[in-house]
């Protein structure tokens, strides 16, 4: 249903109802925000990206034509801010290797307070910062609960099938680096 | 055991809740006899769950902040741009007619996203409803449709002409020349999807005299059953006893086809 309204308001949007984008951005800004943000794990970079996702959303919006979903449509456009954000700003290989995370994780105030649980998420999420970018994006995107598969593969230009197969390996991926670093 | 990759895509389906009732026991079934894809699957639905604990931190007001004061910013520079857009629009109207034609082919940018979703049967209902909105808000717009009907209708396309139809029925009220053209395309346009969608749009305009009249008169000019029949179903639902008259005159052509001599009868029956 609300695909619907979403739907409805971005054609007025196209049609110069400018303001009817101020509900679509309440409505998708915490979603679009944790795409970003754990693609990234940088807040104040995340929120930049979903700004420049409405900009570009308010600059295409002649290209929207109401068919197939918006949200896929809007996920796209993010996924292009991000690709476009990365290519001008190619990142200094942070943390690209398990051994300097797991350095890092020994020195962190988490550990020491020694919540088993906690530290797993925190484990889990720097596992996720050294996944490829392309393992990291479909996971993220699988993970909107929003969003049905075949919203995703829309997203990223596949087949469903294709899509669940990327989210099944990335997934993998992720439980192997998961765990070397958990065993260190 | 099943094959590696569609059991990879059954275990997604099953994770992201893709899966239901019946589905998802058959594959809590097959778990249970395959030891090695539920060893394979548990590991990972560890992962997958744990996914969900990640913690986002909250946006900052910052970010609305400056997210509503780009939106004013667009807002106002599209109101400037209305303001001087339309001057220059308006003192192209009236024109000669070449000019109208380009004047046309501009504003298309500006009206006629509705014009290309119009022909979208999944959105038109939306579609409707936007255009409506932007139409009760702005009698600029309107003047301009108008302007824009006349123009399209006069295209060679035939998919032009049909979104000039199309734009004609979205007009609050049709002026004279509207009305006018419309029913020149009723009668004489060669395409016969254009000439269904003028009964349409015309319909619109049935509280007027001239045009109730002029719908009885265009059913002898018709050649094609589905005109035929679409002005005989109008005029049922109008009651119009006039267009009996006109209805037996084209009963009595010989080469009438028989679904629409069929229909002209019932229809008849049921306006008398």
């Amino acid at each position: 249903m609300q695909e619907l309204t979403n739907n409805a308001l971005m054609l007025k949007v196209k049609s110069g109802d400018l303001d009817k984008l101020g509900l679509l951005y309440e409505r998708h800004k915490k979603r679009l925000f944790g795409f970003f943000f754990n693609m990234n794990s940088d807040a104040a970079l995340s929120e930049d990206l979903v700004q420049n996702v409405f900009m570009r959303i308010l600059k295409y919006k002649h290209t929207y034509t109401g068919e197939g979903s918006f949200t896929a449509w809007m996920f796209r456009t993010a996924r292009n801010v991000n690709y476009d954000y990365y290519r001008r700003n190619k990142p200094e290989n942070k943390t690209s290797e398990v051994s300097e995370v797991a350095y890092k994780l020994e020195d962190s105030d988490t550990i020491e307070k020694g919540i088993q649980e906690k530290e797993n998420i925190t484990v889990l999420h720097r596992a996720m910062q050294l996944l490829t970018p392309e393992k990291r994006e479909v996971l993220v995107l699988s993970k909107i609960k929003e969003m049905q598969f075949s919203e995703v593969a829309e997203v990223l230009g596949c087949s469903e099938g294709a899509a669940k197969v990327k989210a099944h390996r990335a997934l993998k991926a992720l439980r192997t680096i998961y765990l070397q670093l958990e065993t260190r | 055991m099943m094959q590696q990759e569609k059991f990879e895509i059954w275990m997604i389906d099953y994770l992201s809740d893709e899966l239901e009732g019946k589905d998802r026991l058959n594959f809590e079934k097959y778990l249970e006899e395959n030891d090695d894809h539920r060893k394979q699957f548990e590991a990972l639905k560890e992962t997958w769950l744990q996914l969900d604990e990640v913690a986002i931190p909250e946006t900052s007001p910052k970010m609305d902040e400056q997210f509503f004061d780009m939106l004013h910013d667009k807002m106002e520079s599209q109101n400037h741009k209305k303001e001087s857009g339309l001057g220059w629009l308006q003192s192209l109207v009236g024109s000669i007619k070449k000019s109208q034609l380009a004047f046309a082919m501009l504003i298309l940018g500006v009206g006629i996203g509705a014009g290309y979703v119009l022909n979208n049967d999944s959105n038109s209902d939306t579609t409707v409803n936007t255009v409506n909105a932007v139409v009760d808000t702005n009698t600029e717009t309107e003047e301009v449709r108008g302007q824009l009907v006349l123009t399209l209708l006069e295209q060679a396309s035939a998919n032009k002409r049909l979104q000039g139809v199309n734009e004609a029925a979205k007009l609050n009220d049709a002026n004279e020349r509207v009305i006018e053209a419309l029913f020149t395309t009723l009668n004489n346009d060669p395409n016969v999807n254009v000439r269904l969608v003028a009964v349409e749009s015309l319909a619109k305009y049935v509280d007027t005299p001239e045009v109730r009249m002029g719908l009885v008169k265009s059913i002898g000019f018709q050649d094609s059953p589905l005109v035929q029949i679409a002005l005989a179903d109008l005029m049922v639902a109008l009651q119009e006893k006039t267009s009996v008259e006109s209805m037996k005159q084209l009963l009595e052509q010989p080469d009438i086809d028989n679904t629409v001599k069929q229909k002209l009868e019932e229809s008849i029956n049921h306006i008398i």
